[in-house]
């Protein structure tokens, strides 16, 4: 083995494809690896993992990959929040960044079959679940039964809207969708996600489900105060953590939170976990 | 284990044979009053080479770790980059080598090439590292105020994890050989057989070094188990924190510390490097996330980090050994007094069970 190949801090050279406004200051940007084996290499994530995205001059950052397997193309949702987001924001269809990965423990899909899944997110938190929403639809005879509650203040802050479309529109999901503050152009719920769970014909089963919960740590809060006090065991709710991340492989300790290293041992936790880890979401 | 047999005025020439056979040699030197150092051996200094002095506070751990390690270097040309990794490859020996920083490398050795990822810029230095330890025979020169090396079990005389090791027994000096290349390197003239005789003074001198120490805390094990098993008060580690000034002293000289920083810099128009550089888990800033959340907001909580992260148990057992060394740096630099000792004793005094005891027994 070369000593390149071996070394986990070198990034591979990517192509930025094109770019997509989804919401204010987040956007979408697909790209490839210029070499084709890392695309091959790379295609191998799962849902849940994330990457380092370098920007160089500016630095590195982790993304979420909200793509699933399952699907054909590559691609980032980032926000642009520190000086490493903002310069992938300015670059152009047919720059070039770096990128290295696949990192982290993702969701471990397989367990969960024949499982309901129930995903809850609010705002970006739709991010990191969007990967395994696609994925369980695309292998849709493993699991029960599959909804979808997601929450944005505004009906302009919802994320990816023609994915959320198919969700309404197909027969394998239950999607529901909400905003804290409806305008003219919106006729659906109005209320926080948890208001979701009460409303007429929702059934949200107890037994035998998992629940993947992602979004600002208020709603992560009242979100997981709802699930418990309706039974859902503390080792059946999931969420991936989000830490400030240097190397992405366990080295750097800047993930650290108790005795796990969020890069390697997560970023995909139990709330059994999480509460034991002891720290702020 | 090899044992032989040197002779004072020979000592130095492992160094020679070193140098000449290629090695860039790390010795300690002595700079002014307690100042003491380590630089690389030339010819103009090779004489003034200390075998016995207080260990110097910037720990050798900077020959395996740098301070500031480049990483990458980027070259922008045509609308793409040439990325290239810059592994150091030089071969190097440190001389005089305290036992205490021997078992710091062997640590730092399960961290960064154990688990899941290997880190390739550690292991090219590690590889081409021959450690020459010494032993702390001198309660005068060599151990100092702070050393407590005996409690956290590596020292004054290192088991393993060492090339060769050389130990002072008055008159003659014992070599021994801790690995392959130690063994080949003894395997010389210039070494003497080392008798059962000589054996004995070995242990009579160690029993009597053991004797030295003013520091000892025997309470790590108590430690270990409180943080492990999370019974440390709140008051108590807001009583640690409150006396950290978030200086970051106490990880610069920490041989055991991993943590590191990552950052890009210009070095021309089209030419950026990479770097690495030590970080210390006490400041405010480590785990700040873009946009500004931090999830560790308290002194307090950041300063528990850094021992829960030295002393739980499950990290020791991840790296066979707590993540302290005994070497007393963190004691002698710490302006708030909250060096490892005194953060043990501290713990132990405010979370031993006494409510157990009838109330006359307790003690405060
Ligand atoms: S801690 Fe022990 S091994 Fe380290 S310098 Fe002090 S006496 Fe020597
Ligand atoms: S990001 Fe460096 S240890 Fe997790």
């Amino acid at each position: 083995m070369s000593a390149a190949s071996d070394n986990v801090y070198l990034p591979k050279l990517a192509v930025l494809d094109r770019v997509v406004d989804e919401i204010a200051e987040v956007k979408t940007f697909y790209w490839h690896f210029e070499n084709p084996d890392e695309q091959k290499a790379f295609r191998r994530f799962r849902p849940g993992q994330f990457a380092q995205v370098s920007l160089f001059g500016a630095g590195e950052f982790p993304a979420s990959l909200p793509p699933s397997p399952t699907e054909h193309d590559t691609f980032f949702t980032v926000r642009n929040v520190g000086s490493c987001t903002a310069a992938l924001h300015q670059l152009q269809p047919g720059e070039r960044f770096a990128v290295r990965g696949p990192y982290g423990n993702g969701f471990p899909m397989n367990q969960y079959a024949g499982k309901n899944l129930v995903f809850v997110a609010g705002g970006i938190g739709l991010i990191p679940l969007r990967s395994c929403i696609v994925y369980a639809l695309a292998h849709r005879d493993q699991f029960a039964s599959l909804q979808v509650f997601y929450g944005a203040r505004t009906p302009r802050e919802l994320m990816y809207r023609d994915t959320l479309r198919q969700w309404e529109q197909s027969a394998g999901v239950e999607c529901h969708l909400t905003v804290d503050r409806a305008g003219p152009d919106w006729s659906g719920h109005v209320g926080v996600v948890g208001s979701l769970f009460e409303r007429p014909g929702v059934q949200l089963p107890v037994a035998n489900t998992i629940a993947f919960v992602c979004g600002p740590p208020v709603m992560f809060r009242f979100v997981i105060k709802d699930l418990l006090a309706m039974g859902l065991p503390e080792a059946c709710i999931v969420s991936t953590l989000e830490r400030y991340m240097k190397c992405g492989v366990g080295k750097c300790g800047h993930c650290c939170i108790g005795v796990a290293y969020v890069c390697v041992d997560g970023p995909v936790f139990t709330y059994e976990q999480i509460k034991k880890l002891g720290e702020d979401i | 284990m090899k044992a032989r047999i040197l002779e004072p005025a020979r000592v130095l020439s492992i160094v020679d044979r070193l140098r000449s056979s290629g090695y860039e040699v790390i010795a300690p030197f002595l700079g002014r009053g307690r100042d003491t150092f380590f630089e690389p051996v030339t010819d103009a200094n090779r004489d003034r080479i200390q075998i016995h002095l207080p260990n110097p506070y910037y720990p050798p751990k900077r020959f395996v770790l740098p301070h500031i390690e480049r990483l990458l270097r980027i070259h922008r040309h045509d609308g793409t980059y040439d990325i290239e990794p810059t592994c150091d490859h030089t071969q190097r020996a440190i001389f005089g080598i305290r036992s205490c920083d021997v078992a710091g490398v062997y640590h730092l050795d399960r961290f960064y090439l154990g688990r899941e990822f290997r880190d390739v810029y550690y292991e090219k230095r590690r590889k081409n590292l021959f450690l020459v330890n010494v032993v702390c025979t001198d309660p005068e020169r060599d151990i100092d105020d702070a050393c407590f090396c005996v409690c956290a079990d590596t020292g004054p005389a290192a088991r393993d994890h060492f090339d060769l090791q050389l130990m002072d027994l008055g008159d003659e000096f014992m070599v021994v050989a801790g690995s392959a290349a130690g063994e080949a390197f003894i395997d010389d003239p210039m070494f003497r057989k080392a008798t059962p005789a000589h054996l004995e003074k070995r242990r009579q001198i160690l029993t009597e070094v053991r004797k030295q120490f003013k520091t000892t805390t025997s309470w790590f094990p108590a430690t270990v188990r409180y943080v492990s098993q999370d019974s440390i008060l709140e008051k108590t580690w807001e009583a640690i924190g409150n006396r950290c000034l978030e200086c970051g002293g106490c990880t610069y000289v920490c041989p055991a510390c991993t943590c590191f920083t990552v950052t890009d810099r210009h070095t021309g128009p089209d030419d950026i490097e990479r770097v690495r550089m030590w970080d210390a888990c006490a400041l405010g800033g480590f785990t700040r996330m873009a946009g500004g959340h931090n999830p560790r907001r308290a002194v307090h909580d950041r300063r528990n980090r850094r021992f829960f992260r030295k002393l739980a148990h499950y990290f020791i057992q991840r790296e066979l050994s707590m993540a302290c060394m005994g070497c007393g740096r963190c004691v002698a630099v710490c302006h708030g007094d909250i060096g490892m000792p005194s953060v043990v004793e501290m713990i132990r005094r405010a979370t031993a069970p006494v409510e157990k005891l009838p109330p006359a027994a307790q003690t405060p």
